[in-house]
């Protein structure tokens, strides 16, 4: 039933930000390998220097451009594509798609659009025609008008009833929206919003702040033939962007009935959109009167679909993709692995899921931290558990930076700012409503005033008697089960103690508590088939047996934050893809659900945990892994593993010493990369650095140009000047000299260092040399340096490679231009040929 | 907190906490692994004599709606769960899980791992089981001694005949133990109802005029049932419309020829993608079934098969090839589980109407 695709033009999801972290180029990652295996030609077009699918498409068939109207058409032109995959883009490669169709190009070129029908894609992407189709379909959807008198108001209100939301239309005072509960309040927002308005033009609509939020995620084949894939219940009601609430999978709160209403609601849009792939959609829910309203249809991939599918275990990336190629629900050949009837078998869960958002208050303090309809979360991890109390205390601990197995306190805070906190909420919300339960406010007061169902006022204050239980019983047998099964680690319950962890340890080995790990898979138990994803409970069964085979474990970062976030997702990945090269099995420890690194095609077996020493330590001692990897600066975590470390285990962390970087002065234009190995030092390439002129402190250093500006003539001597100040019995491996240019032209000795991640991937997209991989064959003994040298002398630059960082600033409402190194969000990447001579417009 | 014990036929024993009622009970131990709908699956008549595992790893949730009630008085013999949550819902605040499941004398254990009793069941068949203070062995010699009753229909179905008018088609329900889900369809399509009797014979049925029978879901062994059963079937379907589920269905097969023979291991839940075979589409519906009708037994003279489960090839749906007569092994009903066959309720009044326009004449 497969249409004939030869060559498929493949667009990227571009730098990572704000509502798009790394799951675009996951998602894309996981189809890659359905298209290898459908033997289809991919051509891809993307900017994002941290791209792991990058690394997998021959070079002479990828594009590092951004995905633009402009880009893709000449590459259409150039590449004569017989379809065009932009599900796995986003919203942006969605709406290039839209001006492909529009501007008649797929049609005169006879190409396919993948995924949905052009003129039903035109019907998603413009909210009008989206609208009609909806009501054609009697599905409900909020009403909304543009009034220009009280009396349109009046008339409005007649039909669709209180409360409304009033807003007046071209107006300086554009945050203003009134909520409007009563006939008094509705007539102060008109009289306020008329006067506001240059063209006395109101707009009005339903509010439905408030109202559960529920998206659906499913399936659909060209014949019609649906899966619902997961629902999921963000926690937070309206009100707060579903990208910063806590969700829940599955739903927690919904009768059956709700359920499977929302259930065929979506199946009627997917049909009605003939949708061939994935779908996501969201629902406003009235609990009082079961009533809803379609806030949002995504005929691609979402945060959401991948949670849905870390969430379900079914592998939507992979399936959606033989979808897009006209492949039957019942026609797709998973890995066999799996079993054979689970692409058309509806996802059936026997655990749950909480993701928790990660924001970046902390990098970018000047902002307004409050939660609302604007999304300000840059990265998202979950906890998994088989009971709710044990997912989502195992979720809070993973949304933690640190990885000490501490949550933090805020027993301290005054009534005044608690009350202020429960009605505005801010990031730490979830540790303020528990606090308002410890401090006696009733589960129905507290659902009263935050909109959020009682169920879940219900499971913290268990999760709250079970900590007090824990506290007041200190090493005890009983306190540590109770402790396990609400979720506290033996981390958690050794900080509580403050006792070593090797003393919980010891009672766990007395009292026989072991951990189990359970199989994440789609069919609750019934069918035996190998996902490959774990998660940790204590029960009675363990599902997870260590290999026989050498092993390596690599402990992934967890949620991305700002800083080389999404570079560390790329780095963790390419040590997988690296290790799997050198005859490991390989083991990922992550909880992020949108990073590259947790895709089953990456790695033998995926840990979903939180990224704490008591979580590693289990792990370990299961897996009994030959080697273990920290990427990234993992300090505190390695000095706990050496020092547990019985068993000859070998722990590396990447990029290794950074502990002993060394600087004269903090400032630096340029800087050469070198290759350290025992006694050679070879260097790579030089980086100009592309600072604000004035500025050129380390911390600022975000934009490179590859080589530097002036490689031709000064190259040489920075390479020789390099060579002469590494000392190789200190440094070794990818090994930064940094230089500062001084006003009469002379380049100063700055500093050395390690190279970091952001710039090693770069350094791998403008080099051809894939240096992750090179820094992992060193430590673990399979480097033939030859191989290297050979590369570097038949290195001969042919344009510049240029990597600039993007800030989150203006999505976070943050007065804020230019951020520092910590603060940077993705990375775009452009080529400049060496011939327009021009300085990149920065 | 009190400790209480989940032991198996097998002599498998699961420690576990009590919830519910604390009595001592037996029954054929079965998973359900639907997400949604545990007060639906719990007041099922279908799980009389049952013992049900949830693999939904948390239930009570949403407390107890009135509107989701399967039948008014439970007869299921316990509740297995990995955790339960006692919150009420309801206007006055009262029906927590725990207290539904007290009322009604059903016991319930959670905290147990209930991932492992799915696939110990899996690997060796439902078997019995008990709900018990202590694991020893004279638990288990009680277990291994108690019989199971096998007149499972008889308790739970009606004994005399009751109404819910209507202002539409006239239709009789056989009641077999039947779900509240059947009549909240009917009522939708505005049928005026008369629940009767499951050994109503064809005569008592067809005195009530009706524009159409269903025989409804029900509990246990169809060959537990006497062949005045079967007998009262192949009169009816002659005479008027048929629409027959799950118990009703496997009866219907019997009626007409087939074979039911009792699965390995039972299957409960609303994941199996379901074929039906006229369009080639396929859906899902919450399945609740022990028995299962043997495609090979099947008289294709008289029936044929509609619909069919992809993952273990039992037959989900047969159609009588000259009576108006159709019926399904799962439940269309949705209550719980996915409404995609809802439309076979509507396909059962299409019947009704046509062979009105017939003036009552075979079509």
């Amino acid at each position: 039933m497969a249409i004939d695709i030869n060559r498929v033009l493949l667009l990227g999801g571009g730098p990572t930000n704000i509502g798009n972290e790394n799951e675009l180029d996951a998602a894309t990652l996981a189809r890659l390998s359905a298209l290898k295996k459908n033997g289809t030609k991919v051509i891809y077009v993307d900017n994002n220097p941290f791209s792991v699918t990058a690394e997998e498409i021959q070079p002479a068939n990828i594009y590092v451009k951004e995905v633009n109207f402009a880009n893709v058409t000449n590459i259409i032109n150039k590449e004569k594509p017989d379809a065009i995959m932009a599900t796995t883009g986003g919203l942006n490669a969605m709406q290039v798609a839209w001006q492909l169709v529009e501007s008649g190009i797929l049609k005169d070129n006879n190409i396919k659009l993948l995924g949905i029908k052009p003129k039903n894609l035109q019907v998603t992407m413009d909210n009008e025609q989206l609208r009609s189709l909806l009501k054609e379909i009697n599905e409900n959807i909020i009403a909304s008008k543009i009034i220009s008198d009280e009396q349109g108001a009046i008339d409005f209100v007649r039909d669709v009833g209180l409360p409304v939301i009033v807003k007046p239309l071209s107006s300086n005072h554009d945050t203003n929206r009134f909520i409007c509960n009563t006939e008094e309040e509705l007539e102060d927002a008109l009289s306020k919003s008329f006067s506001y308005s240059y063209i006395e033009h109101v707009s009005i609509e339903q509010s439905i702040v408030g109202y559960k939020e529920i998206e659906m995620v499913g399936v659909r084949d060209q014949k019609g033939d649906k899966v619902l894939v997961s629902g999921l219940e963000d926690m937070d009601p309206i009100g707060i962007h579903s990208g910063d609430s806590i969700i829940f999978a599955p739903t927690q709160t919904l009768i059956n009935e709700e359920y499977q209403t929302l259930r065929t609601a979506t199946f009627r849009i997917m049909d009605s959109l003939g949708i061939t792939g994935c779908c996501h959609i969201q629902f406003a829910l009235n609990s009082e009167t079961s009533n809803y309203f379609v806030t949002k249809v995504s005929p691609f991939f979402t945060r959401s679909t991948l949670l849905a599918e870390k969430a379900s275990g079914y592998p939507i990336s992979f399936i959606s993709a033989f979808l897009e190629m006209g492949y039957l629900l019942t026609e797709i050949k998973l890995p066999s692995r799996f079993n054979k009837f689970t692409p058309f078998m509806e996802p059936t869960s026997d655990h749950i899921v909480v993701k928790i958002p990660v924001w970046p208050f902390e990098d970018v303090p000047e902002t307004d931290k409050h939660l609302n309809t604007m999304m300000k979360s840059v990265g998202s991890t979950i906890g998994i558990g088989r009971s709710v109390e044990e997912a989502l205390m195992k979720a809070m601990h993973s949304s933690q930076f640190s990885p000490r197995d501490i949550l933090p306190s805020v027993t301290n805070m005054d009534e005044d700012e608690l009350i202020n906190q429960l009605i505005h909420p801010l990031s730490s919300r979830i540790l303020i409503l528990m606090e308002a339960l410890r401090r006696g406010y009733s589960t129905d007061e507290l659902a009263e005033l935050t909109k959020i169902d009682s169920f879940y006022f219900y499971k913290m204050r268990q999760l709250i008697r079970a900590q007090d239980y824990v506290n007041a019983h200190p090493l005890t047998k009983h306190a540590v089960d109770v402790g396990h099964q609400y979720g506290l680690g033996d981390g958690m319950l050794a900080q509580l103690w403050h006792v070593n962890i090797s003393s919980i340890r010891q009672i766990n080995l007395e009292s026989n508590f072991n951990v189990t790990f359970k199989q994440l898979e789609p069919s609750a138990g019934e069918m035996i088939q190998d996902t490959n994803i774990y998660y940790s409970s204590y029960e009675l069964e363990n599902e997870s047996e260590p290999f026989e085979e050498k092993s390596a474990l690599v402990i992934g970062r967890g949620g991305n934050q700002l800083g080389p976030n999404s570079a560390a997702d790329y780095y963790t990945s390419e040590i997988l893809i690296t290790l799997h090269h050198c005859g490991f099995k390989t083991i990922i420890m992550n909880n992020n659900p949108n990073a590259v690194s947790l895709i089953s095609q990456l790695s033998n077996k995926q840990y979903i945990e939180p990224i704490q020493l008591g979580n590693i330590l289990n792990i370990i001692e299961l897996e009994k892994p030959d080697v273990v990897f920290l990427p990234g600066n993992r300090h505190f975590l390695a000095r706990e593993l050496v020092r547990r470390n019985n068993r000859h285990m070998k722990i590396v962390v990447l990029p290794a010493d950074q502990k002993i970087a060394t600087f004269n002065a903090r400032q630096a234009t340029n800087s050469v990369i070198t290759f350290v190995d025992g006694k050679d030092v070879l260097p790579i390439t030089t980086f100009s650095f592309l600072n604000d002129d004035s500025d050129r402190h380390l911390s600022k250093i975000i934009n490179f140009k590859e080589p530097m500006e002036t490689w031709q003539q000064d190259e040489s001597t920075l390479f020789d000047e390099a060579k002469e100040r590494i000392d190789s019995e200190k440094w070794q491996g990818l090994v930064e000299v940094l230089f500062d240019r001084n006003e009469t032209g002379h380049f100063d000795f700055v500093g050395i260092r390690p190279t970091r991640i952001t710039q090693t991937a770069l350094l791998s997209k403008t080099t051809g040399i894939n240096w992750v991989a090179i820094l992992v064959r060193k430590y673990i003994g399979k480097l033939d340096v030859n191989q290297v040298k050979d590369a570097l002398n038949n290195r001969n630059p042919q344009r510049f490679a240029i990597m600039k960082a993007e800030f989150p600033f203006k999505k976070i409402g943050s007065p804020k231009l230019i951020g520092n190194n910590h603060q940077e969000v993705g990375s775009s990447l452009t080529f400049e040929n060496f011939s327009s001579g021009s300085r990149a417009n920065l | 907190m009190t400790d209480r014990y989940l032991i198996l036929e097998d002599g498998s024993a699961y420690l576990g906490k009590a919830f519910g009622s604390l009595a001592t009970t037996t029954g054929e131990i079965v998973v359900n692994s639907t997400m949604n709908g545990y007060q639906e699956i719990i007041s099922n008549q279908i799980y009389h004599n049952q013992i049900i595992v949830f693999t939904q790893p948390s239930i009570g949730n949403t407390g107890l709606d009135h509107n989701s009630y399967e039948s008014v008085l439970p007869s299921a013999r316990g509740v297995i769960v990995r955790e339960y949550e006692n919150l009420a819902k309801d206007h006055y605040k009262r029906v927590s899980l725990d207290r539904y499941l007290t009322q009604h004398k059903i016991p319930g254990i959670y905290d147990v791992d209930t991932r492992q009793i799915q696939h110990h069941l899996h690997q060796f068949g439902n078997m019995k089981a008990s709900i018990v203070d202590v694991a020893d062995d004279h638990a288990f010699d009680q277990l291994h001694a108690t019989v199971l009753t096998n007149q499972q229909v008889s308790q739970v179905a009606t004994q005399a005949p009751y109404a819910n008018p209507g202002e539409g088609d006239n239709v009789i329900v056989v009641d077999f133990g039947l779900k509240s889900g059947i009549l909240r369809e009917l009522s939708r399509r505005e049928c005026n109802v008369t629940v009767v009797p499951w050994n109503y014979s064809s005569e008592q049925i067809m005195d009530l005029d009706p524009d159409g029978v269903i025989l409804s879901t029900g509990p246990g062994n169809p060959l537990d049932l006497p062949d005045s059963v079967l007998k009262m079937i192949l009169s009816i379907q002659s005479q008027v419309p048929v629409f027959a589920m799950g118990l009703g269905h496997e009866l219907f097969a019997m009626a007409n020829g087939a074979k039911v023979s009792k699965l390995k291991v039972e299957h409960h839940g609303s994941n199996h993608p379901i074929r039906e075979i006229i369009t080639n589409e396929i859906f899902f519906a919450s399945q609740e079934q022990g028995y299962a009708v043997d495609s090979k037994s099947i008289d294709h003279s008289k029936l044929f098969i509609t619909h069919i489960d992809l993952v273990n090839g039992t037959v989900q749906g047969l159609r009588h090839r000259e009576n108006p007569a159709f019926s399904v092994q799962f439940s269309p009903d949705g209550a719980p589980g996915p409404h995609d066959s809802n439309g076979l309720f509507d396909d059962f009044m299409e019947m009704i109407s046509r062979r009105r326009q017939n003036n009552g004449n075979r079509y």
